[in-house]
């Protein structure tokens, strides 16, 4: 039986660290410390993305449909393979339209001394007739985790409760409480739109590890089913243990290639784990899509005119 | 400059009836303008500047024509790039104002204090320019016109990038392409293309086109959507240095899919980071 267990934490207190997410390796650091060797040594971790604990719909492509209130302060149905990623785009597609959806998704900047960080809440002001002149929106950080070994999942409540994540954890930065987890079996899940597609993309959310300064780890080529034109977006980045920091070369995350292989679902299911070096932090993560599909829906040309002109 | 001159050509006008909205004015004004017809693009919104509505809008400003409709359905499919479709909803229940509201700071108004008097002076410079590359460098540099939002109904929108965005869909248009056609490229700081450049940053300017040539390019797909997010974290090179604030600037811009509010924010934020001697 091969599981995931999905973690969703508020954030409590202001954050300092990567910007794009807490990657995989400072979720893990956080983790390691309370668990047993054997897990520690067989866990795997996601990066975890920023999610606006904010008022949305389910997208298109979810088995459920409708709008939920403060939809990012919980965990959502999955029945079927694009469920899991409701929350991993940071473009956060669900989130409503009648609300300031940009607002809502941008993070309130920080200064602490020289460095610059997150607020672990975003505040609207409200028309002087509400009773409360103020509106308060909560981050949310979304992970997942799996481990090599079985009977290691679930990782407990208190195990997950309380972590710090980020950097100046000393101070306080980065605190967080759980909000929910709960294990996903993926031998029951479904693929349905992807069995009924002929031809996909590969949507990269986490850097791709090309080379790394890490003791022992091979550089690695793009895998030989991604297929695109021109050139990928490379990025440099460090993975830091310890006291060492180590330089790594990746592919961007945003990326999008074009599957060239002939087992899709396998595919795919590898993407959940993430692939080559570092995997285990989280790198190497994607998505697959039916290359029919449109990652911005909108952009269908038979929606309705547009009537927003005053 | 690898850019097809701005030929107008025969383009035929149903293909863009999908995105025609109601039309801006309903009554013919009886004297079209006589200005070039890019320099009418830049003052179709004169009377978003003046906080006017639509109805409320008048046909001359200054001394020039003002507020006609853009050909082409270019205004329409800019507005498209950053507002929802459908029927437009007060998105801020307690802002319903012309005046831009930052996404960085959720501030209203900008640093620079102005009175009224003086406000509508700069506007009057801004509007009345009748050098069409001047025009389109006045509004690149334009300070006064991001003021303002697009729709009162979105208030952290930008009247200044809008305004730049139906330009240059414009520009592209009347040269014969299609919105399928284009593509968001990044140039050298110094390279502006007049009418397709839509911002001009320290690091990099940014131009929609069809023919990218060898320059980094994400195509902007099929038709116009807020699409921001989705084209931005496509490019194949980083438009911003690779340091902590270019990366913080990076992650935001890749959580926005309104394509002036996307715009406004790099302004924003470099200008910001610049003030508060954080550059780098």
């Amino acid at each position: 039986m091969t599981r995931i267990q999905e973690v969703l934490w508020k954030l409590d207190w202001d954050y300092i660290g990567n910007p794009y997410y807490v990657s995989g390796h400072a979720i893990y650091s956080a983790l390691a410390r309370h668990l047993p060797a054997d897990v520690k040594q067989a866990l795997h971790v996601s990066p975890g993305v920023f999610v606006p604990g904010e008022y949305g719909a389910y997208p298109d492509a979810h088995s459920q449909s409708g709008g939920v209130p403060y939809m990012g302060t919980g965990l959502r149905p999955v029945e079927e393979y694009a469920d899991l990623f409701v929350f991993r785009d940071a473009a956060q597609r669900w989130l409503s339209e009648t609300r300031p959806r940009d607002a809502h998704n941008t993070h309130t900047m920080r200064q602490f001394g020289d460095r610059t960080g997150y607020g672990a809440t975003r505040t609207f002001s409200r028309p002087p007739e509400k009773r409360n002149s103020k509106r308060t929106m909560s981050w949310y950080i979304h992970a997942y985790c799996h481990t090599d070994a079985n009977g290691q999942l679930p990782l407990s409540e208190e195990t997950l409760d309380g972590l710090r994540l980020g950097g100046a954890r000393n101070y306080g930065f980065g605190q967080t409480t759980l909000e929910a987890t709960r294990c996903i079996d993926l031998d029951g899940l479904s693929y349905p739109r992807l069995e009924q597609a002929d031809a996909y993309q590969i949507e990269l959310h986490s850097p791709y590890v090309l080379a790394s300064d890490y003791p022992g780890a091979d550089d690695q080529s793009v895998p030989w089913w991604w297929d695109y034109d021109g050139d990928l977006r490379r990025r440099d980045t460090q993975l830091i243990k310890g006291d060492t920091t180590y330089d790594l070369r990746t592919v961007d995350h945003g990326q999008i290639v074009t599957y060239d292989g002939n087992s899709p679902i396998m595919s795919a299911e590898a993407g959940l784990f993430g692939i080559g070096t570092h995997s285990k932090y989280g790198f190497g993560q994607y998505r697959f899509r039916p290359a029919s599909d449109d990652r911005v829906p909108e952009r269908a040309a038979d929606s309705k005119p547009h009537r927003g002109d005053l | 400059m690898t850019e097809p001159s701005d030929v107008p050509t025969d383009t035929d006008q149903s293909k863009w009836d999908r995105y025609a909205a109601q039309p801006c004015r309903s009554t013919p004004t009886g004297h079209e303008t006589d200005a070039d017809p890019m320099v009418a693009v830049y003052r179709h919104d004169t009377h978003k500047l003046l906080m006017r509505s639509h109805t409320a809008a008048r046909d001359t400003y200054g001394g020039v024509r003002v507020n006609e409709q853009v050909p082409l359905g270019a205004d329409q499919a800019a507005a498209l790039l950053s507002r929802p479709r459908g029927e437009p909803e007060q998105t801020v229940a307690n802002h319903q104002s012309p005046l831009r509201i930052s996404l960085l700071t959720g501030t209203v108004g900008t640093t620079d204090e102005m009175t009224s008097m003086e406000l509508e002076q700069a506007v009057q410079d801004l509007v009345t320019i009748e050098d069409p590359e001047a025009m389109h460098a006045a509004w690149l540099d334009s300070s006064v016109a991001s003021r303002f939002n697009e729709s009162v109904y979105y208030p952290y929108t930008s009247a200044k990038y809008h305004t730049l965005l139906a330009g240059a869909l414009y520009s592209n248009y009347r040269a014969g392409h299609d919105f399928a056609d284009l593509a968001l490229v990044v140039d050298d700081i110094d390279e502006i293309v007049p009418h397709r450049t839509i911002f001009q940053t320290t690091d990099c300017s940014l131009r929609l086109t069809a023919t990218p040539g060898e320059r980094p390019a994400a195509p902007l797909g099929e038709a116009p959507a807020q699409s921001w997010a989705d084209v931005w974290s496509r490019l194949p090179e980083h438009p911003l240095p690779d340091t902590r604030h270019g990366r913080i600037l990076d992650a935001q811009l890749r959580r926005i899919r309104s394509w002036s509010t996307a715009l406004q924010y790099l302004e924003e934020y470099q200008e910001t980071a610049r003030r508060l001697g954080v550059e780098r």
